[in-house]
């Protein structure tokens, strides 16, 4: 256990210290000398955006459900704690035990976007744990990554001793058994080997990569017997049975998202072709009704929360999202529990359940129509048209919002400047929908605000062969958006581009930007996600000093032929597919919602391909 | 119908902020389906408040808070309700009916403090003991602080003496840290932190007192009616 004394002298000068206590509500503290396994989950960033993410929730319950294995939890020390930790001495801790983190069998850190992989680098140094796979023996805890980011790991090789591919919730159980199988007799290789031997899990040290002279991946080979070529992606088949928590952690402190989350379902129908969710977490599987029900019941008895939350990639998809809002809603008015829903899409639909779950507070609502035209749209195959926000925020301005968020990115493929400046033309559309109507009917105060993020071509999509468009040309096209505004109704927000240029280096990067991420972060590189931490020239120079080409990984458009970096991984979707609709793409076709028809991604054992093929 | 409930705030959860502490009885409040008045209007809130809320990292064995109620419901019931939402760190003490005339917050004003502190300075017990009885003889102990001054802060010096109910020295722990029992002035008609105490002490007998490390535990609030002190209890 850590030095009690010194955190107290350091929490009384810290700015919410409430961040490193633990002990919430539904909080779990084992005696960790019982325990087999000692696993110390972490979210690379802040405390409260760590706790708002459901996956850490699942992950937390499912292993301290399990007499064997104590799961506690270690997030990113804010700048101001972790000064004062070095300044002191005061090695990172978990929040349940305040047990070094050092002392844990297992560190997992969850991946959930490139920008968090500096406070990965430096979470394993405030825990006096070495960088560097290789500099681990025995004596340290394994450390391993999954989540999202884990499509392609290679940016992390060095550091990472394995990753886990797909869904957790069963191999995570599987690595902790079989650890604790080892346990008497560790050695850390042998470990790896078997380890390695459960779908899912992937160790980069068994693994050889050569390159061409053009500095693209030539080939990926395993240097062991018995370790596989292909890594397949875990999927949990049925996600009805499955383990779902009955519980979540309650912080003290206000959080992102201070609710109940429930998640709908996996995977998403859509087939938008610039979106890496979309195609890694197919295929589409539901909770039932009755299971959600349930669920809720127990979420709400055992937090206290007051809002109920909806959560997959498309809620309004949702067989029965009628029934079971209407059932919820009956089930929780009196108690104040209110349901929410995050995600929308352009119908009325959507509008007609928001008008039934909102019913006193009106507040803004939003849309991602995501390009400005419809020719752009539809490359992307983001099935809306400006007749669906038409009629979408026409009802909506009737029923009494008025305050609307439009969500873009620029820098799509084969965009031009009449397609970026489609951003302001839909948002003057409904800024005249809104004074259009006639006076008596205009309710409330009205605002639209445009908002352009930069677009970052992920692995495992129709545009992983797409280059990113440079910085320069990002913020031109910004700021033809921003100079064609001239109404102070209509607000445009962009975000930053040298930061979504480093987030494309890192989707798509290989095994040698460990190298380029480890001198970033000893130039002081954290918190890269946070806009005020966030050193564009630290990272230049890095890349400067460690001979990093950004524009090779970001910029450049990828051959049809080249290998990939993350060509190893099966998520089900073929490559072929996702070239096919990358083709399709340029030639301005889009492909329908596969509900509607199978269009022939690859997944194997999908409940729509089944319908389809029943036709 | 009001309840006036005392209640604990120790350990690591001293460290709970005023706001922290509201909304996790809100949600003990829906857990245990406690059945609180809401406020009218677009944005219900459940009616109760907390009395003198303590400063970040200030532990409290007897913290004040009412709930306005909806429907009366058993002392018992109430506590123990509550209690088995509430984390250890935090839990009703004590609980009763009260008319809610005068709301516990106007009738609190002492606080009654246990303070601990590590001191570099050697030196015996009596001689603190000595030294701090003489310097609350004075009749005027000043300590700077900000005030606000329309829309500015401005630094005054400020006399803390006549907040001073009274103090004494009980001696050093088992941990050699030096104990101090502290009734202060709460509320609207002075008000005085533990800290700022402290730091006039250090500053006044050079005790050289290690100031990152001072536990303070508030162990009462009284109210006060012609000079005597009691428990709004």
């Amino acid at each position: 256990m850590i030095d009690k004394q010194k955190l107290d002298k350091i929490l009384k000068k810290v700015e919410k210290p409430a961040r490193y206590i633990g002990m919430e509500q539904n909080s779990v503290q084992k005696d960790l000398e019982e325990m087999y396994v000692k696993f110390a989950f972490s979210f690379p960033d802040v405390y409260e955006v760590g706790m708002s993410h459901l996956g850490m929730h699942i992950l937390y319950n499912l292993i301290n459900n399990e007499d064997d294995f104590a799961c506690e939890r270690v997030f990113a020390p804010w700048v101001d704690m972790e000064e004062e930790m070095r300044d002191i001495g005061l090695p990172l801790f978990t929040l349940e035990s305040k047990e070094e983190v050092i002392n844990f069998d297992i560190l997992g850190f969850t991946l959930q976007y490139e920008m968090s992989y500096t406070n990965i680098l430096n979470i394993l140094d405030l825990s006096n744990i070495p960088l560097l796979s290789k500099d681990r023996d025995e004596n340290y805890p394994i450390i391993i990554a999954g989540g999202p980011c884990a499509y392609n790991p290679e940016p992390l090789a060095d550091f990472i001793d394995f990753f886990v591919i797909g869904e957790g919730e069963e191999v995570v159980l599987e690595v902790l058994n079989l650890y604790k199988e080892h346990k008497a007799n560790y050695i850390k290789d042998i470990f790896l080997e078997d380890v390695a031997k459960i779908e899912g899990i992937y160790v980069p040290k068994f693994y050889d990569v050569s390159y061409n002279d053009d500095g693209t991946l030539k080939s990926m080979k395993a240097n062991r017997k018995g370790i596989k070529e292909k890594i397949k992606k875990r999927i949990i088949k049925n996600i009805d049975t499955m383990f779902s928590p009955e519980k979540m952690i309650v912080p003290y402190i206000e959080t992102v998202h201070d609710r109940v989350s429930m998640e709908l379902f996996r995977g998403c129908t859509h087939g938008c072709r610039f979106c890496q969710a979309g195609m890694i977490y197919r295929p589409i599987r539901e909770k039932s009704v009755d299971r959600l029900m349930e669920l809720a019941d127990k979420l709400v008895e055992s937090t206290g929360y007051e809002n109920i939350s909806l959560s997959s990639l498309s809620s309004c998809d949702y067989t029965n999202l009628r029934i079971l809002i209407s059932m919820l809603m009956d089930k929780y008015e009196d108690r104040k529990v209110g349901v929410s829903l995050p995600s929308l899409r352009l119908d009325s639909f959507s509008i007609d359940v928001l008008k039934e779950i909102e019913k006193v507070r009106k507040t803004g609502l939003t849309f991602a129509p995501e390009a400005g035209s419809q020719r752009l749209r539809d490359v992307i195959n983001k099935g809306v048209s400006e007749e669906d926000l038409i009629n979408a925020v026409s009802y909506a301005f009737k029923e009494g919002w008025s305050r609307i968020k439009l969500y873009f990115m620029i820098g799509l493929p084969t965009e031009t400047d009449e397609d970026v400046l489609g951003i302001k033309d839909l948002a003057y559309l409904v800024r005249d929908l809104f004074f259009n109507r006639p006076k008596e009917e205009r309710l409330g105060n009205f605002s639209v605000s445009a908002s352009a993020s930069c677009f970052v071509p992920k692995p495992f999509t129709p545009f992983q062969w797409v280059g990113q468009n440079s910085v320069d040309e990002f913020m031109r096209k910004i700021y033809l958006v921003k100079n064609s505004i001239k109404d102070n109704k209509v607000k445009f927000n962009y975000h930053d581009a040298t930061l979504s240029y480093l987030e494309a280096i890192f989707a798509r990067g290989d095994r040698k930007l460990s190298k380029l991420l480890l001198k970033a972060w000893e130039k002081g590189c954290k918190y890269d996600g946070w806009s005020e931490y966030f050193k564009y020239d630290l990272w230049i120079e890095a890349m400067e000093e460690t001979d990093t080409d950004g524009e090779f990984y970001a910029l450049r458009d990828r051959d049809t032929q080249e290998l990939f970096p993350w060509d190893f991984i099966d998520i089900g979707v073929s490559k072929k597919y996702l070239l096919r609709e990358y083709k399709k793409a340029m030639a301005g076709e889009t492909t329908n919602d596969c509900r509607l028809g199978c269009t022939g991604c690859g997944i194997p054992d999908c409940v729509m391909r089944g319908e389809s093929v029943g036709n | 119908m009001v309840i006036r409930a005392m209640f604990t705030k120790k350990n690591y959860l001293r460290y709970l902020s005023h706001l922290d502490l509201m909304r996790l009885f809100q949600r003990c409040f829906n857990r245990s389906q406690i059945p609180i008045k809401y406020s009218e209007g677009f944005n219900p809130h459940p009616k109760f408040s907390i009395a003198h809320p303590l400063s970040l990292g200030i532990e409290s064995e007897g913290e004040f808070m009412e709930i306005d109620l909806a429907e009366e419901i058993s002392i018992e019931d109430f506590i123990d309700k509550m209690n088995y939402s509430l984390p250890k760190d935090i839990q009703i003490v004590k609980a009763k009916y009260v008319d809610g005339d005068e709301s516990v917050t106007k009738l609190i004003s002492y606080a009654f403090y246990e303070i601990k502190l590590l001191i570099s300075k050697e030196t015996e017990i009596e001689n603190i003991e000595n030294i701090t009885r003489e310097w609350l003889k004075n009749d005027e102990i000043l300590i700077t602080r900000y005030r606000k001054k329309g829309k500015n802060k401005i630094l005054v010096d400020e006399n803390i003496k006549p907040l001073i109910g009274n103090v004494v020295v009980k001696g050093f722990d088992d941990h050699n840290f030096l104990v101090i029992n502290a009734l202060f002035k709460v509320g609207e008609k002075g008000n005085l932190k533990p800290m700022d105490f402290i730091g006039a002490m250090n500053r006044d007998l050079k005790l050289d007192i290690d100031m990152d490390l001072v536990y303070i535990k508030r162990l009462n609030l009284f109210a006060e009616e012609n000079g005597k002190l009691y428990s709004p209890m």
